[in-house]
């Protein structure tokens, strides 16, 4: 190691010199040690030390002289601030800790090249001043093996390369000869490029892939834009795809607040949706009407003139589709429905010759890939039992999607998306209502399930997208007037993105070397010009609100042809927002997390009632069964000594699950019936338990939608649910607390009959119950939980209050007058030491209360589980989503009234402690 | 993460010995201002104001107060020229240190003149100290500039006890501190 002289400029630095040298000998160390780390010492003291004058500086001949002792302040004025200049520009933080956290690559802080340009040269300077090793990955010597070996291949492969462009170079050379002596070569014969097959009434295989990337995608197909997610999120683990899907779960870096405020306040989530599914539906008008009614889209207005403006292809339908099983219906999922608008005039190509008085319509049904088998099942089976035939397709791979929330969406989409036109004004009608759509901050501010389609420019050709400018006032009269009238609904065309040639158009786009040899051609900073080979883009632009009423942010659905959509997604990704920043990307819990946010159940997790919700719930529980094996014996919930106060141990049902079957399970007759006989009695003749008690109870519970149950809530005679039947419901937690997943919900303790005691109960001392029969819950138990209401407690009198607490903890102390002497005092307080009531013998722990909280009702007053929850940022306080027995539901409904009949009790899986909490149906 | 937490204390000289009104008359008169902040003799070093301030914790606290002060005491800037200096000094230990301080009379060299040592800041970071230096030169340069054109008279005035805290010598200044009793004695003059 030559201290003396060294050399950084090659790859010989960097196996020679070791980063950190060890402290040399005292002699002859100086020369010995790093001369770079050397003078980096010296340059920090050097910034530290601060100048200073000789005394004689402030004197004029030895006296005191006011000039000079003006200079003498001045100059130390300017040392002082020349060392605090110094001291900055000297402190000790490398460039890469100043680039922004999201740009930050920890693990190649060392190479220059991860580092923005304007700090690139910084970064040199001092990675050469400490001696960092740096990466030539040109001048890097393979080190495995295997390294080595790929290296000699490449270099091999290398020279066949140049031996085979050389052969072509001489072969065309020498057919130019020829050419240029037969004249020009003509095509003889004309091949239409080959579509992909779209096979009716069966399943249609995925794209095809590129052979370097096929062996990847055996089990799964690749989105779109997979090789940019990849880079950027957090994938699917290989050999477990969801729903056959390689799906970026979340962006790899931290995003949880910037995802909460990019969807509500300011800036555009983004997600390439295009693993949603797509199916086709094909037939006669009241063919389609059938297999659509036979689904569950029996509502009234859908089919009469209410849903004319649907069924004509001017707005889409959102909802649960359901099945017929043996006896009931059973939820499949959500889907959106659109229709393509009828062709009007005789010349039409769509529809059939063979009928011509029945017109012909074609759907897409849009939905999600967790319960796409069973819908596409279901289709085919309803499909083939009408007369004439319709038949269905699969166009999973066909249509891509990509959504986008957040204020910024709406102007995201129009930066990215150009109406294709062969001359101005011939955009048609869709498009330039897109086109006024700026300003929107709101995708829900539209018209309720509106619809638009129109054809689009390959967005490469406008490529580094560019900031769109918003007409200020944002509520001018013309946008509000178009969002009024919105006028779509005369002279619709059949969608594009319906025909399957005009699909398959738009994803023969030139590739991006001849746009860039185009772009070469071009005037620097011009977008390029539509030519001939520039297809159109068939595209449909949904935008949905939540279901959640109120300012909450809707989304828009981009659905697009399959290949066009990392084009697209290219563009939107790297948009200019005008209020900064670019579209953040987005991944499934970015899906999730938004939508618990609005306070909406999410598809398949908050569903259990479904085959796709109850398969995610069962492979959720395999995930927690497997976190908790992995933990140390000492850091996991113990279930089994979970002790939830009054003698009961041991968690209800499974701690790991969301335990549906416990909950409508022939497990509760094995629970002692300590005082709820009418609970139990009231259930007996309704719900026939033992019958149907099989270990995939999860299958047998159903989803019953919000308008039955309000339905069922309106009738006056007592109707009950079906059997095994939940609800979605939204929880909020009334006072403190945090609900997660698989947490308990308790309906509030109902009221022993012949405890005959009114509110009053909080005279009786609290001990007093416990002491006498031991193991049973307190029978004022509803009322502890009622007093945790901040209502409650304001509306009594403090007086009960008191009393309420001197029951608790005794009667209160005698008073100590002020004027009192000390022998008066010291009695005071012999007595009061002596008159303590403390109960004996001293009830043991958690028997009345767990630590002064209440304690949580009893297994026959579980109606449900959380299925999400968490502390939302948008409500400031903790909030979930949950699953709740419609019976049980409607029973204490009907008890206690709409006020406290939506009361309950939350209370997290392996803890003791519930949490009052209100549920609304979600 | 552990961090050493130290106090910088900025001190200046202040002389004692002259009476106020000395120079005010003679060829060349100088304002009273000049005669409290005085240059202080080239011979004082850190070190010997070390071993003094060192000296004086001994004697005021004992084996125990100068084995707590001994190691973390550094001066970090010493200005003859104005009769400033600046000192670190462990966060736990510094109230020793300006105690000491106050006790000191003299300017610790042979001869010394007899002095006080105003701790005028204490901070948790240089960089406050240095900025409220700053600050105090500035005034003083104002504050010495007025008398000369006759505006204000009494020096004193000017540098302990002024009205208008913009202008104002006396503020201790001391907020990163949040001990109550830290902001005494700022009438010693």
């Amino acid at each position: 190691m030559d201290g003396k002289k060294p050399s950084f400029s090659g790859g010989k630095a960097l196996e020679v010199r070791k980063r950190k040298e060890p402290p040399s000998g005292a002699n002859g160390g100086k020369t010995q040690a790093n001369p770079a780390r050397a003078s980096k010492r010296g340059k920090f003291y050097d910034a530290r030390n601060i100048r200073s004058q000789p005394s004689d500086a402030a004197l004029q001949d030895g006296r005191l002289d006011l000039q000079q002792f003006l200079s003498a302040r001045e100059y130390e004025i300017n040392a002082l601030e020349s060392s605090m200049r110094k001291t900055k520009a000297a402190n000790a933080t490398r460039v890469f800790q100043q680039v922004p956290r999201a740009m930050r690559r920890r693990t190649a802080s060392h190479n220059v090249k991860r580092i923005p340009k304007r700090l690139r040269e910084r970064a040199r300077r001092e990675q050469i001043e400490d001696n960092t090793p740096t990466v030539d990955a040109r001048k890097r010597r393979p080190r495995t093996t295997r390294a080595r070996i790929r290296a000699e291949t490449a270099k091999k492969l290398d020279i066949l390369a140049a031996r085979k462009k050389k052969k072509q170079l001489q072969n065309s050379s020498g057919q130019a000869d020829l050419e240029g002596k037969e004249g020009k070569a003509t095509p003889t014969v004309h091949t239409r490029a080959p579509r992909p097959k779209i096979r009716r009434n069966t399943l249609n295989d995925p794209p095809r892939t590129k052979t370097k990337f096929s062996k990847r995608q055996i089990n799964k197909t690749w989105l779109p834009t997979h090789l940019w997610l990849a880079k950027r999120a957090t994938m699917t683990k290989p050999g477990q795809p969801l729903w056959r899907f390689a799906i970026p779960l979340t962006p790899t870096e931290k995003c949880y607040r910037p995802t909460h405020r990019a969807s509500g306040q300011k800036g555009v989530v983004a997600w390439d949706m295009s693993y949603m599914s797509t199916i086709g539906l094909y037939g006669s008008t009241e063919g389609v009407e059938r297999v659509l009614k036979a689904l569950g889209l029996t509502q009234e207005g859908l089919w009469t003139n209410r849903g004319r403006k649907w069924r004509n292809g001017s707005r889409k339908w959102t909802g649960i589709l359901s099945k017929q099983s043996r006896d009931s219906r059973r939820d499949i999922g959500p889907a959106t429905i659109i229709w393509n608008p009828k062709t009007v005039g005789p010349d039409t190509l769509m529809t059939d010759a063979s009928s011509p008085k029945k017109s012909q319509r074609q759907l897409f049904v849009r939905t999600h890939p967790s319960c796409f088998l069973e819908l596409f099942n279901e289709l085919l089976k309803l499909v083939k039992m009408q007369t004439p035939q319709l038949h269905v397709e699969d166009l999973r791979f066909e249509i891509g999607s990509i959504e986008l929330t957040g204020p910024g969406s709406t102007e995201t989409l129009l930066g990215v998306l150009q109406p294709y036109h062969d001359k101005p004004g011939s955009e048609g009608r869709h498009a330039r209502v897109f086109g006024s759509l700026a300003g929107v901050a709101n995708p829900s501010s539209l018209p309720k399930d509106a619809l638009l389609a129109f054809s689009i420019r390959d967005p490469r050709l406008s490529y580094p997208p560019r900031t769109i400018t918003i007409p200020n006032g944002s509520n001018s009269p013309a946008l509000l007037d178009t969002l009024t009238t919105w006028p779509v609904d005369e002279d619709l065309k059949p969608f594009g993105l319906f025909s399957r040639d005009s699909r398959f158009q738009a994803s023969r786009m030139p590739p991006q070397k001849s746009l860039n040899r185009r772009k070469g051609t071009n005037t620097p900073g011009e977008h390029l010009s539509i030519t001939a080979v520039d297809p159109p883009i068939p595209v449909i632009l949904l935008a949905s609100r939540p279901a959640t009423e109120g300012q909450v942010q809707g989304t828009w659905t981009l659905l697009a042809p399959w290949r066009c959509i990392s084009a697209i997604w290219y563009s939107l990704i790297h948009y200019p927002l005008t209020t900064g920043g670019n579209p953040r990307l987005g991944g499934l819990d970015e899906i999730r997390q938004i939508a618990f946010e609005q306070g909406t159940p999410w598809f398949p997790g908050d569903f259990p009632g479904t085959d796709a919700g109850s398969r995610w719930e069962l492979e959720q529980r395999k995930k927690r069964k497997q976190d908790w094996d992995r933990r140390p014996r000492g850091k996991r919930v113990e279930w089994k000594s979970l002790d939830l106060g009054a003698g009961r141990k041991g968690e209800v049902g499974d701690g790991f699950a969301c335990d549906f079957e416990h909950l409508f399970g022939p497990s509760k007759g094995k629970i002692p019936a300590t005082s709820e006989t009418n609970d139990a009695d009231a259930m007996d003749p309704s719900t026939p338990e033992d019958s149907d008690a099989s270990p995939s109870k999860l299958a047998t519970t159903a989803q019953i939608a919000k308008t039955s149950f309000t339905a069922l809530l309106a009738s006056s005679n007592l109707d009950e649910p079906p059997a095994h039947s939940i609800i979605t419901v939204q929880l909020t937690l009334v006072t403190r607390g945090v609900a997660n997943t698989c947490a308990r919900i308790y309906r509030l303790p109902t009221v022993a009959p012949e405890v005959a005691l009114p509110s009053t109960v909080a005279d009786v001392p609290a001990t007093e119950p416990s002491s006498s029969n031991l193991g049973s819950l307190p029978h004022d138990l509803r009322d502890q939980w009622l007093r945790k209401l901040p209502l409650r407690a304001a509306n009594t009198n403090i007086a009960s209050s008191r009393r309420g607490r001197q029951a608790k903890n005794g009667p209160a102390p005698p008073r100590m007058h002020p004027g009192s002497d000390l022998a008066t005092r010291k009695l005071v307080i012999a007595q009061s030491l002596l008159t303590t009531q403390l109960p004996y013998p001293r009830p043991a722990a958690n028997q009345s209360d767990v630590g002064g909280y209440p304690l949580c009702p009893g297994e026959e007053d579980l109606i449900g589980f959380v299925t999400s929850g968490a502390f939302s940022l948008s409500e400031g306080k903790g909030t979930a989503i949950g699953s709740i027995s419609a019976e049980k539901a409607l029973e204490s409904w009907r008890g206690a009234g709409a006020c406290e009949g939506k009361l309950c009790i939350v209370r997290n899986a392996g803890e003791s402690v519930g949490w009052l909490a209100r549920w609304e149906l979600a | 993460m552990v961090r050493l937490k130290d106090r910088y204390l900025l001190v200046s000289i202040v002389y004692t010995d002259v009476p106020a009104g000395a120079h005010s008359k003679g060829p060349s008169p100088v304002p009273d201002l000049l005669l409290y902040n005085q240059p202080s003799e080239g011979a004082l070093k850190p070190q010997l104001l070390l071993k003094a301030i060192r000296s004086e914790v001994a004697s005021l606290f004992g084996d125990c107060g100068s084995g707590s002060v001994d190691r973390s005491l550094q001066v970090k800037y010493l200005s003859v020229a104005t009769s400033t200096f600046i000192l670190r000094i462990s966060r736990s230990h510094y109230r020793l240190v300006w105690a000491a301080l106050s006790f000191m009379d003299r300017v610790p060299i042979k001869n010394g003149r007899p002095c006080i040592f105003r701790v005028v800041r204490v901070s948790g970071t240089i960089r406050k100290v240095e900025e409220e230096a700053i600050r105090r030169a500035k005034l003083l340069i104002l504050a010495a500039k007025d008398e000369m054109a006759g505006k204000s008279s009494n020096a004193l005035e000017a540098l302990f006890r002024s009205k208008d805290p913009a202008r104002s010598l006396t503020v201790l200044g001391d907020q990163n501190d949040s001990e109550p009793d830290s902001d005494v004695a700022m009438d010693d003059g």
